[in-house]
């Protein structure tokens, strides 16, 4: 495994599609499917280096999904990169039948998901994907904190015999978390951050505003620990269970719905472990107005403030 | 040539009966059955796998075997039916329909031997197809792939994404056959949502359309021998069929789509079909 390539722009859609085509170069089963992405994705390259490994299925997300899992099948490793919203919710029958009953083994990469597509509406919003997702017996679900972990999980896909998941950002910087050469440990929360009062376990966009709400309360004499929990499922069950005991509480935090999310798995462990006082960042039950993104995260506490008064909160 | 021809025409038409024993057989263990969906594809099933799939029954993941895929997968009384004849498992199997952990459900399981993918909600066997002849395509592999379609399925827009993308990409090695028996389940298809002009609906899209009777085993064979039918176009098989085939209280009527199979009926199914001459 390589470093990240500064060609993915602090993007994680874009590192993404340049793992996919470094993939696609060393392996000839490779192929990326796009439903009118490539751009979105950064597939343009590999099409004009590979055309005949970069399908493209317009948009029709439906049965993009569906001639993944055929290819699949014939020992063909598709990628299909399409936009959160879309590739989740619209192909979502073909994502659990032809994909996860059949355990085919396609890498989906969402890009533009959360909020990421502000200005767009709810239409365009991704809030729902991980908690449908990771409900798919046998799906492993990623959420890359930077393009450096997206580089880098994608290439770790390479090793997982069964269907993937990856949520990505969108066309905007995503503060760099991780250092470009940090290999990825499926199903392992990396930890960004020692601490012993709280711990945040965040993931993708909200890792950031974690780190820098641990700043905070740190100055306050208030000790944090963060966890990168890239991998929803499997859960990292250690990770969470030793910060639960560590710990007087734990914060999670995500760019997706309360219900059901990277929240709703840590809960759903520790309930049934170790049951610990717990806060929730991230989007209530409702759907987000329109506006532009960090004011969108803003409004509805998936920021580095809204982190820091749940961890007050909490300790209160 | 023309004895082997019809020494051809009575196996096929001989593995039909047995099919169609073999579904009302499934569908007497399981205590009902989708007998109408089953019946009218069973010529072509026979057609299919003791004529023109290349499959190895003892080899079921054979990497070079030929791709059938039963997207209106609630027929697939029928296709266990016929999997059980090719040899893919013991035609005891059959008796294990809708049982506790068996591999044979109302519905395709990929995980029985013979089956290419799990199917059951309609509008996903077309596409899945498209990626199976693709992927031969993009390995150079010489399978071919074949997808069967419920007519009434084709009311699921995601088959027309597929149609539209298989053209796209002058897919020929992909076929659907659209056994095309004009019920569904709750009523004539023309009646619930027509479809035609079905086979102008694809020639449209960019399909090379051939329609026969999918109970003339002759059409059947000589349609299956043609494929594909042009150079650079996926190919279409209309196939008119009478829902229920076979067994006359279950033909042409919704009432059969799926229906109880006692031992009564199944009694009468049986005497009816009788056995290969």
């Amino acid at each position: 495994m390589s470093a990240a390539p500064e060609a993915h722009q602090n993007q994680s859609r874009l590192a993404f599609g340049l793992a996919v085509t470094a993939l696609a170069e060393a392996d000839p089963r490779v192929v990326a499917i796009s439903a009118d992405t490539l751009d979105l994705i950064g597939i343009r390259d590999m099409k004009a280096r590979l055309p005949e490994r970069v399908i493209e299925a317009g948009i029709a997300e439906q049965n993009a999904m569906g001639v993944a899992s055929g290819l699949a099948t014939t020992g063909m490793r598709p990628f299909v990169c399409g936009y959160a919203p879309f590739i989740t919710a619209r192909s979502m029958e073909q994502l659990r039948n032809d994909v996860a009953y059949a355990n085919q083994r396609v890498v989906i990469g969402a890009a533009a998901s959360g909020v990421v597509l502000g200005v767009s509406g709810g239409t365009h919003h991704a809030l729902e994907d991980l908690a449908v997702l990771r409900s798919f017996p046998g799906m492993t679900v990623i959420v890359p904190a930077d393009a450096n972990q997206a580089w880098q999980a994608t290439l770790a896909t390479d090793d997982i015999d069964g269907p993937v998941y990856v949520r990505l950002g969108g066309r905007m910087l995503e503060p760099e978390v991780t250092p470009a050469d940090a290999l990825f440990r499926l199903g392992r929360a990396d930890e960004l951050r020692a601490g012993s009062d709280v711990t945040v376990i965040a993931c993708g966009a909200l890792v950031a505003p974690a780190l820098a709400a641990a700043e905070t309360l740190g100055e306050a004499g208030v000790s944090v620990r963060i966890l990168n929990m890239a991998t929803i499922k499997p859960l990292d069950r250690e990770a969470v269970l030793a910060a639960a005991a560590e710990t007087q509480g734990i914060v999670t935090a995500e760019e997706h719905h309360l219900t059901g999310g990277l929240g709703g798995a840590v809960a759903e462990l520790l309930a049934t472990t170790r049951p610990t006082a717990m806060r929730f960042v991230g989007m209530p039950d409702e759907f987000a107005v329109v506006g532009p993104t960090d004011k969108v995260r803003e409004k509805y506490g998936m920021s580095a403030e809204g982190i820091v008064d749940a961890c007050r909160d909490l300790l209160s | 040539m023309s004895s082997n021809r019809d020494a051809l025409l009575k196996r096929l038409r001989d593995e039909a009966v047995m099919i169609r024993r073999g579904l009302w057989r499934a569908f007497h263990n399981g205590g009902s059955g989708h007998v109408g969906g089953s019946s009218s594809a069973a010529d072509m099933l026979s057609a299919l796998y003791f004529h023109h799939l290349r499959l190895r029954p003892a080899e079921p993941d054979w990497p070079d075997r030929d791709r059938f895929v039963l997207s209106k997968g609630h027929a697939n009384g029928g296709l266990v039916a016929a999997l059980a004849r090719a040899g893919f498992f013991p035609e005891d199997e059959l008796d294990t329909f809708y049982g506790f952990e068996s591999l044979l459900g109302m519905h395709p399981d990929i995980k029985c031997p013979g089956v290419e993918m799990s199917t059951g909600g309609l509008g996903h066997g077309l596409s899945i197809g498209l990626g199976m002849a693709l992927g031969a395509r993009l390995q150079a592999k010489e399978f071919r792939t074949i997808v069967m379609l419920g007519d009434g399925e084709l009311q699921e827009g995601s088959n027309w994404e597929a149609a539209m993308h298989a053209a796209h990409l002058r897919l020929a090695e992909l076929t659907a056959i659209v056994d095309y028996n004009k019920v569904q389940q709750s009523d004539h298809v023309g009646t619930l949502l027509g479809l035609e002009p079905l086979a102008d609906k694809w020639r449209a899209f960019g399909w090379e359309v051939r329609e026969i009777d999918g109970h003339d085993m002759e059409q059947i064979i000589d349609a299956l021998d043609a494929l594909p039918f042009v150079a650079e176009k996926p190919s279409l098989l209309v196939a008119h069929t009478v829902k229920g085939k076979g067994v006359g209280f279950a033909e042409d009527t919704y009432t059969w789509h799926m229906n109880m199979v006692t031992d009564e009926v199944y009694a009468e199914a049986l005497a009816e079909l009788g056995e290969p001459s």
